[in-house]
């Protein structure tokens, strides 16, 4: 696949560069799937399309050729958080509902809508999603550079695990740490952090 | 309108950022059981990872996967901080949730407005 439009550079509306099938069914199952996680009033079926909803960004997370971040999103996001959550409620209580629905907050309706007006307010001075020209990919000293480089300072064929794991190793380590910090954290809390025999 | 379209339909995995960020928001907001809070906190966190692996996208590049003669790839960095992200995204979710539990069992209530009630009687 080729980039066909002859002028990629700047903040213009790109012609060749626009929202794809693949891209628009997967938007609308994230979007639908969020919007049900907000609304179902039993916390199970919360939990439950918000899982669908993780596996749905995973597959967006794919289609913009993020396949480390898509296969982590799918395990963390649509596992490991599924199963916390699922964990918790039996922990704790399913409040039993007669509503399918929440009632609407509306104030806070309109606070997220003033939200999205400020945010979006400044789509138009970003890039065209995938525009070789933005910034981001354009730039040799960085981008470009790990790109020309990383086999040869680290051997790793995939880019994404030599930044990872050789230039901001120490950068992993301090998230093995956090890892560490909340897991005693959690146990602390819970009041588990003695083992008895 | 048709410039308000030209920028929604190049734009439009930023919109979709701002709107997923959005409703994430509206979750921390409005819905009172704070289980529910977490799950918005995390389609928040999601919203923006969405964010940075757009800003890495590049139409016609490869997964940054460098083989010889290969190319062009989508930019790795922002990959990178977003796989980052989430695993401290995953410890957050953890301990908020294991507050959650001990909250329940000290007040027996998951309910934010029932837990202020609660605690300002005290």
């Amino acid at each position: 696949m080729s980039v066909a439009a002859p002028q990629l550079a700047g903040l213009v509306p790109l012609q060749s560069v626009g929202i794809t099938p693949i891209e628009a069914s997967l938007f609308v199952f994230v979007l639908l799937t969020a919007v049900l996680t907000a609304l179902f009033r039993d916390v199970l079926a919360s939990i439950v399309v918000f899982a669908a909803y993780s596996l749905g960004l995973a597959l967006l997370y794919t289609f913009y050729r993020a396949p480390d971040v898509g296969l982590t999103e799918a395990a963390i996001g649509a596992g490991v958080t599924t199963v916390f959550l699922l964990l918790t409620i039996a922990k704790t209580t399913r409040p039993a509902t007669d509503a399918r629905f929440e009632a609407i907050n509306w104030p806070a309706v309109g606070v997220c809508g003033l939200f999205v007006l400020v945010v979006a307010a400044t789509l138009p001075a970003f890039p065209a999603v995938g525009d070789p020209a933005s910034p981001i990919l354009a730039n040799a000293d960085v981008t470009g550079y790990y790109l020309a480089n990383a086999y040869d300072e680290t051997g790793a064929e995939n880019a994404v695990t030599a930044v990872l794991a050789a230039y901001r190793g120490f950068d992993t380590f301090g998230e093995a740490i956090v890892v560490f910090a909340a897991g005693i954290a959690s146990l602390l809390v819970l009041g588990r952090e003695v083992f008895t025999a | 309108m048709t410039d308000f379209l030209g920028v929604v339909t190049t734009r439009h995995a930023y919109a979709l950022f701002v709107l997923l960020s959005a409703i994430g928001l509206y979750m921390m907001i409005a819905n009172e059981n704070l289980v529910k809070k977490i799950i918005g906190l995390n389609m928040f966190q999601t919203g923006v990872f969405l964010f940075f692996v757009t800003s890495a996208y590049r139409i016609g590049g490869a997964a940054p996967i460098v083989t010889e003669g290969g190319g062009p790839y989508v930019s790795p960095l922002p990959q990178v901080i977003v796989l980052t992200a989430i695993v401290v995204g995953i410890s957050l979710t953890a301990v908020g949730l294991a507050l959650t539990i001990r909250l329940y069992s000290e007040y027996g209530t998951l309910r934010a407005d029932a837990l202020r009630e609660v605690i300002g009687d005290e």
